[in-house]
């Protein structure tokens, strides 16, 4: 008898212990949503991920891709709603990667919340796109992911000369008719930066379209702008998409034309880009834009979530991830993250753009309403 | 026994209609809804804009797809009468071959195909020994040109159907007494496998205005099909309203071919009974 009552206790304690063992460390799956191209979801789950499991073995990180462009965001802004309208008290997504675009609209409708002040890496940040999105104040909303940037790619075999600005361009496509291409505004954002760097280089108010405020005045010398577009549109050739205007440049059918610089650094790793080809940034500037890492305003682990960013933003990882193996311009200043970059990098990514005119150049998205307003001013007198 | 009749059929019926009603009838009425909706109010703003900056490509997708439907017609009924008078199994499973080849496949093959360096002028340029050759990748001829080739087939399969269910006798019966094979063709077989032409061309015109892949792949920028516009007003504008217009008016286009099919084939039939 005496025995068998042993015998329950140990087996009790035994139990309690492993209960307990297993309360300690929470398991967790870590949900994020990811806007953007396939190779932003394969970098979460098989390239951040891993690293980020070896520090919190708890944790199970989940990524849900949404695909490219502002309708990438404008899922996840969807997604979020449905969270906040079904009045749960924990989303089931705790993290979110988003463009700028969707920043604001998920800060308008409280979808996000600020988390900044507790993150190490705001501080290394240099170029205010963690404050300011398309005009809107995001300031302890976002930290930027990595900032990518339009800029105008030309083939040296054909233009010796590449044209340094707008201005020249427009001689340029006179004298070359055909041989500069883009890709219009319904066919992806390499042409629509192309577009807004078109208006800035005309426009009277360009700080007021970056900044703000809004007003319909400001919109007032446009009729002329976009009729100039549409004049220099007839020296043009348009192609089909970012990845159109690449594949014409490696055929060969045009010469120049706007490409996302991580799109065709990219693609030349890979061996699907003429090696030869270089890019340049025209004056007074090309807009760019970076993506967001922001937390759902009721995230069940937010907590486990800031640790993600915080790991991702680390000089260290933007040098060895973002720069090296994805060929993005880097979320904080590149003083920080040059240390870890091998001299074949810093040439390949930095060869023809440096940091001085990724910082003198690289012009923001305009505001939110004018952004789309000049959108529709194309639909309206350039295209119709 | 009627009513008890009726209750069971009722209920045999009833998980179709449900998922119909779910899935169809809902989101078409809330379509509509939304198209009305500016800003929380009703208004016909949506429809304004929607006409005000996109009338011309409204205009376009209707004549691109009227155009690709009579080339398909075309196409389709001289296959189909070409293999219902002579067996060439060859041609007979080749034709059949773009049904099962995605449109994205499809876009993307064809925008290589027909860019101005593309496969067809590297070679035509080779063999013409000239320099340069214009391509057709981003403008309405290489689009025209993708629709039919992917149309085609399955209009053909539906107008070869009719053709082969056509007792053979009436055409032995033309063939007796003289008749030339386009004859027959025109004067027997067409207008009695009418009713299933109008069914190839309602579906092709349908399967055309609805597409999307394709036109993002190898369509012009501009002028540019309704889908299209739709998904720029949805992705960059988050704008379902004029979005959700635009949808609606590509319904009443179809619509009145519906209408029209209904007509003619309750004329067909002398009525419809009920």
């Amino acid at each position: 008898m005496k025995r068998a009552f042993t015998v329950l206790l140990i087996a009790v304690a035994v139990m309690g212990l492993l209960i307990a063992q297993e309360d300690i460390p929470v398991k967790l799956t870590l949900t994020m949503m990811v806007a953007g191209d396939q190779n932003m979801v394969d970098f979460f789950q098989y390239e951040i991920a891993p690293e980020f499991e070896k520090v919190y073995p708890n944790v199970k990180i989940k990524v849900v891709g949404t695909g490219p462009g502002d309708a990438g965001s404008q899922q996840i802004i969807q997604q979020l709603q449905l969270e906040k309208d079904s009045g749960k008290d924990k989303w089931a997504v705790d993290l979110v990667v988003i463009h700028e675009t969707g920043a604001v609209w998920a800060i308008e409708r409280g979808l996000i919340r600020q988390y900044t002040d507790f993150l190490t890496a705001k501080r290394l940040a240099i170029r205010n796109t963690d404050e300011m999105a398309l005009g809107v104040n995001v300031d302890g909303y976002v930290m930027p992911m990595f900032h990518s940037q339009t800029a105008i790619a030309y083939n040296p075999r054909f233009v010796k000369d590449p044209p340094k600005s707008y201005a020249e361009l427009v001689e340029w496509v006179k004298k070359n008719p055909g041989k500069f291409g883009y890709n219009g505004i319904k066919g992806g954002m390499s042409g629509v930066s192309f577009v807004f760097g078109w208006v800035y280089y005309k426009s009277k108010n360009t700080d007021i379209l970056i900044n703000g405020p809004y007003d319909k005045k400001y919109e007032e010398d446009w009729p002329q702008i976009y009729a100039e577009l549409k004049e220099f549109n007839k020296y043009v050739t348009m192609t089909a998409g970012n990845a159109g205007t690449l594949d014409a440049l490696n055929r060969g059918e045009i010469w120049m034309g706007p490409v996302w610089v991580d799109m065709f650094y990219t693609w030349m790793r890979e061996g699907r880009m003429d090696p030869n080809i270089r890019i340049i940034i025209l004056a007074p500037g090309m807009p760019g834009q970076p993506m967001h890492f922001a937390i759902p305003t009721k995230a069940a682990n937010a907590d486990y979530a800031l640790k993600l960013v915080e790991l991702v933003s680390s000089p260290k990882m933007q040098a060895k991830y973002i720069v090296e193996r994805f060929n993005w311009y880097p979320a904080i200043s590149d003083d920080f993250v040059t240390p870890y970059l091998t001299k074949d990098v810093l040439e390949k990514i930095y060869k023809d753009v440096k940091q001085a005119d990724l910082l003198k150049y690289g012009k923001p998205m305009p505001l939110l309403p004018y952004k789309q307003d000049m959108q529709e001013a194309y639909e309206k007198w350039v295209e119709k | 026994m009627e009513v008890r009749n009726r209750i069971v059929g009722f209920l045999l019926i009833l998980p179709a209609f449900l998922i119909l009603a779910l899935l169809y009838v809902y989101p078409l009425i809330r379509a509509i809804w939304m198209s009305f909706i500016k800003d929380g109010f009703l208004s016909l703003a949506n429809y304004a804009k929607a006409f005000d900056i996109y009338s011309r490509d409204i205009l376009y997708s209707v004549v691109i797809t009227s155009v690709t439907v009579g080339f398909v017609l075309v196409l389709s009924i001289l296959l189909a009468s070409y293999l219902r008078f002579k067996e060439w199994r060859f041609l007979d499973i080749m034709y059949r071959l773009p049904l099962f080849i995605p449109f994205l496949i499809v876009g993307h093959a064809m925008r290589i195909f027909l860019a101005p360096h593309g496969t067809l002028n590297s070679l035509l340029t080779r063999i013409l020994k000239v320099e340069e050759l214009p391509g057709f990748s981003r403008s309405w001829i290489g689009l025209l040109w993708t629709f039919v080739w992917v149309m085609t087939p399955y209009a053909a399969l539906i107008i070869l159907g009719a053709f082969r269910a056509l007792d053979s006798s009436y055409i032995e019966a033309a063939r007796n007494l003289g008749a030339s094979k386009g004859k027959i063709v025109f004067t027997v077989i067409i207008p009695m496998c009418k009713p299933s032409i109008m069914v190839a061309a309602i579906l092709t015109f349908v399967r055309t205005i609805s597409s999307l892949t394709i036109l993002v792949m190898i369509g012009p920028n501009t002028p540019n099909m309704i889908t299209v516009d739709m998904m720029f007003r949805i992705n960059f504008f988050n704008d379902w309203g004029v979005a959700n217009a635009l949808g609606v008016i590509s319904y009443l286009i179809v619509i009145v071919l519906a209408v029209y099919y209904l007509r003619f084939m309750a004329a067909e039939r002398g009525g419809i009974k009920g």
